[in-house]
This record gives C-alpha cells, sequence and structure tokens, in this order.
C-alpha cells in the first residue's frame, strides 16, 4: 500500500512518516522540514530545469572551454577537440574518462530524464521498477560529469607562465558546469514516486 | 527505532519508500545490515558496522587532513626552470582571476566549502549523539548535511588531476605537492567516514534523545 493512499507522507531529510492528506503540506514534527505527498511542482521544475539544461548544452560544446597557448602558438579547445587531442597522442584510457565524464553522462542523463518524465505524462506501467532504477543511476553519476570543470581550473591555475606556456579558461566551461548542475537539480526535483502514482492502486 | 517514531512497543518501524511510497515494515538492523525497498529496490536504510567512535576519529582525521589539502602547495609545474605553484583553492582563485567567478564559486563550493560543511557537520552530530548531548543546532545541521551530500566532490576533482596530469605531461614537469598527498588520504578517509554516517541511525538516536522539532 502506497503511503500517500492513507494519508501519509514521509519527510523528505528524515524520513519521518507523518499524517498528510493529498495536496496538503505540513512541517515535519522530528526535523522541522516542510514536507509534502510529493515534491511540489515536480514535473513543471524538471521540466524547466531541464530544457535549461538541454539549451546550455550548445555554448558547452560548442565555446572553447580553454584555451592553451605553448612557445607562442596555441589554439582554443572544446570539451570534443580535447578528447580528439588525447585520442590522437595516444592517452586512450585517459581520453575514454573524459569522454564517458564530459560527453555520454551529460548526453545520457538528459535522455534518461525527458523519458522519466514523458514516461509520467503517459501514465506509463512499463517496467516502473528500472525506471526507478534508472532514476537512481542518473541521480549517482551526475556529478561526475563535472571532471572537464576542475581540469580547466587546475590547467588555468598552473599554468601561467607568459609567453612560454599559458592557458585561459574559456565560456564553455562555464557553460558546462552550467549543464552539470541543472541536470542535477532536474534529477533532484524529479520525484520518482511519480512513477509508481495510480489512482487505482490505492483500491 | 525500538523506541522511535513507531510509537509504542513495536520494534519494527513503519516507513514509506521515498522512491516509490510504499509503506513496509523495516525491524531492528544488525550492525552492518541493510535493507531496500521490497517493489523498488530502493535503499531504505542502513546500520553502517563499526559504531559512532570509528566515523568521529574518521572525521576528525579527515578534518586534520583538510587543513594540509587546502593550505599547503598542490602542485607545482616547471617548464624550462620556470615554476608555477596552485594550491587546491588557488584553482578556483585561477577562474575568478580570468573573469569566470561564477564558475570559481562552482569550484570552491564542491572541492572545499561543501566536504568541509559536511566533515565538521557530521562530527559536531556524532558528537553529540556519542556523548547523549542536546548540543545545540543538532537537528538543523542534521538537515543541512543532508542538503549539502549531494554536492562535495573530492572524488570528483581526484579524476580532474589525472586528466590535468596527462593533459601536461609532454608540455611541462610536474611536482607533487604535500597537499596531493593529504588530499588523496583525505580522500580515503572522508569517504570511509561517510559511508559509516548513516541519517537513520542518527535520527533515531536523536528521537531517544529527545531532539525533536515539536513535542508529540
Amino acid at each position: 500500500m502506497r503511503a500517500s493512499c492513507l494519508g501519509l507522507a514521509s519527510c523528505a531529510v528524515c524520513n519521518q512518516l507523518m499524517r498528510l492528506p493529498a495536496r496538503r503540506t505540513g512541517l515535519c514534527p522530528r526535523c522541522g522540514s516542510q514536507v509534502y505527498v510529493r515534491k511540489p511542482a515536480s514535473l513543471s521544475n524538471s521540466w524547466a530545469l531541464l530544457l535549461a539544461a538541454v539549451i546550455m548544452y550548445f555554448p558547452a560544446n560548442l565555446l572553447p572551454i580553454m584555451t592553451v597557448m605553448y612557445l607562442g602558438s596555441g589554439q582554443p579547445d572544446t570539451i570534443i577537440s580535447g578528447v580528439i587531442r588525447l585520442m590522437m597522442h595516444g592517452d586512450w584510457p585517459i581520453a575514454l574518462v573524459v569522454f564517458v565524464a564530459s560527453v555520454l553522462v551529460p548526453l545520457l542523463k538528459m535522455i534518461v530524464l525527458l523519458y522519466l518524465l514523458l514516461s509520467v505524462h503517459r501514465k506509463s506501467t512499463f517496467r516502473r521498477r528500472e525506471r526507478t532504477r534508472l532514476y537512481r543511476m542518473t541521480e549517482l553519476v551526475g556529478r561526475w560529469s563535472m571532471v572537464d570543470v576542475f581540469v580547466v581550473a587546475l590547467l588555468a591555475a598552473l599554468v601561467h607562465l607568459g609567453v612560454l606556456a599559458d592557458i585561459t579558461p574559456g565560456p564553455g566551461a562555464r557553460a558546462f558546469a552550467a549543464v552539470v548542475i541543472l541536470t542535477m537539480l532536474a534529477a533532484m526535483s524529479f520525484d520518482p514516486r511519480l512513477i509508481w502514482d495510480r489512482e487505482e492502486d490505492c483500491q | 527505532m525500538p523506541d522511535g517514531s513507531a510509537g509504542r512497543n513495536d520494534t519494527r518501524e513503519l516507513v514509506a519508500c521515498h522512491q516509490c511510497d510504499e509503506l513496509q515494515y523495516i525491524g531492528v538492523l544488525a550492525p552492518g545490515q541493510s535493507v531496500r525497498c521490497y517493489r523498488c529496490d530502493a535503499l531504505l536504510a542502513r546500520n553502517p558496522a563499526g559504531g559512532l567512535l570509528l566515523p568521529i576519529l574518521l572525521n576528525l582525521g579527515a578534518l586534520l587532513l583538510m587543513l594540509l589539502a587546502y593550505f599547503l602547495p598542490f602542485l607545482t609545474l616547471e617548464i624550462q626552470g620556470r615554476l608555477q605553484t596552485t594550491t587546491l583553492p588557488g584553482t578556483a582563485k585561477a577562474l575568478y582571476e580570468a573573469g569566470m567567478g561564477e564558475t570559481g564559486i562552482v569550484v570552491l563550493l564542491t572541492t572545499v566549502i561543501g566536504p568541509v560543511v559536511l566533515v565538521t557537520g557530521s562530527l559536531y552530530v556524532l558528537l553529540g549523539v556519542k556523548l547523549y548531548r542536546p548540543l545545540p543546532g543538532l537537528r538543523h545541521i542534521m538537515v543541512w548535511i543532508g542538503h549539502v551530500l549531494p554536492w562535495g566532490m573530492l572524488d570528483v576533482f581526484m579524476v580532474g588531476v589525472l586528466v590535468a596530469a596527462v593533459k601536461l605531461s609532454d608540455m611541462a614537469n610536474l611536482v607533487v605537492g604535500p597537499a596531493l598527498y593529504a588530499y588523496v588520504a583525505l580522500i580515503v578517509v572522508s569517504t570511509a567516514a561517510l559511508s559509516l554516517f548513516e541519517p537513520h541511525v542518527i535520527w533515531a538516536r536523536m528521537d531517544r534523545m529527545g531532539v525533536w522539532y515539536r513535542a508529540r
């Protein structure tokens, strides 16, 4: 039996179960947080944040994340060109790590969130357990995309030797950090309990 | 939770899965045991082995390592005899100086402020619970820890260090600073501390201490 069917809700912060009629809100007696039966405006918040992430995904990939100048010559690097450079250099394992963290994970995460949102709108009952598992994976894996932002920060801090060598961060890194944060927030606003909500189940 | 929210004298606790809302009872967990939701397989609760003393010591250790990791030289770059050194927070400062202050703040929050809040916060809460003292703000700090948890990215930054090292490998020599050793130890210690910090157990303990927002 679902808690919401019995007019119960659990606190998102401390998991305390409390009596709370549908669409009502109250303070958790244990930790004082605001408790909702479902995350408020979960779908619209999640859609908005996902849309913002998709929009930022373009500048994140098209703009340079940094410019490397070495002995007077150099060129701006985007995320993809950085991966290609590592590959051409023969650093396959590291190229793979960057590709997975910076290209694959954000893309898959946005696709999964899109799929989960659409499936909830369609009131789908297809493989709910697996869809919940999919949601857990996107929550778990999202933070690892921040790798490239850290790489840019490290290189910008280390390589400042004038004409000899100089690395300046580019606006792509800012957009990319925004994508990572926006997708994390979109996943946090999504309420996986919506996957399981069906009127019939309360009877 | 023997004497907690389920009330009465039941040793079982009624909980709703936070991922599918299914009501279910969980019994008293043996140390090292965890339970998953029978319907959606989400983790419902764990009872980490090791009690409270071990995570207290680990968090203390993490706090000391943070002093070393954040203030000592992290990496030094050497190109044709010229040197450039950075600390870990210096990476955020470099972004700020390049006109990307917002990105710098993101780096600072995820690698310094977030981890510091998590380590000091959980240390404070663990001490309060271990000493059975309702220290001021216990509840608020527990709530804060929950909010900050996803934003601590010490481990992710380590991968960034590896990638940066490879990218610089044929341009320059990299000298590992003392802070980097402390930082690697910090990842191990703080990850262990966090894995032994189970909010479910802490809240149940605080129930018994009478740390409630509102008396029932």
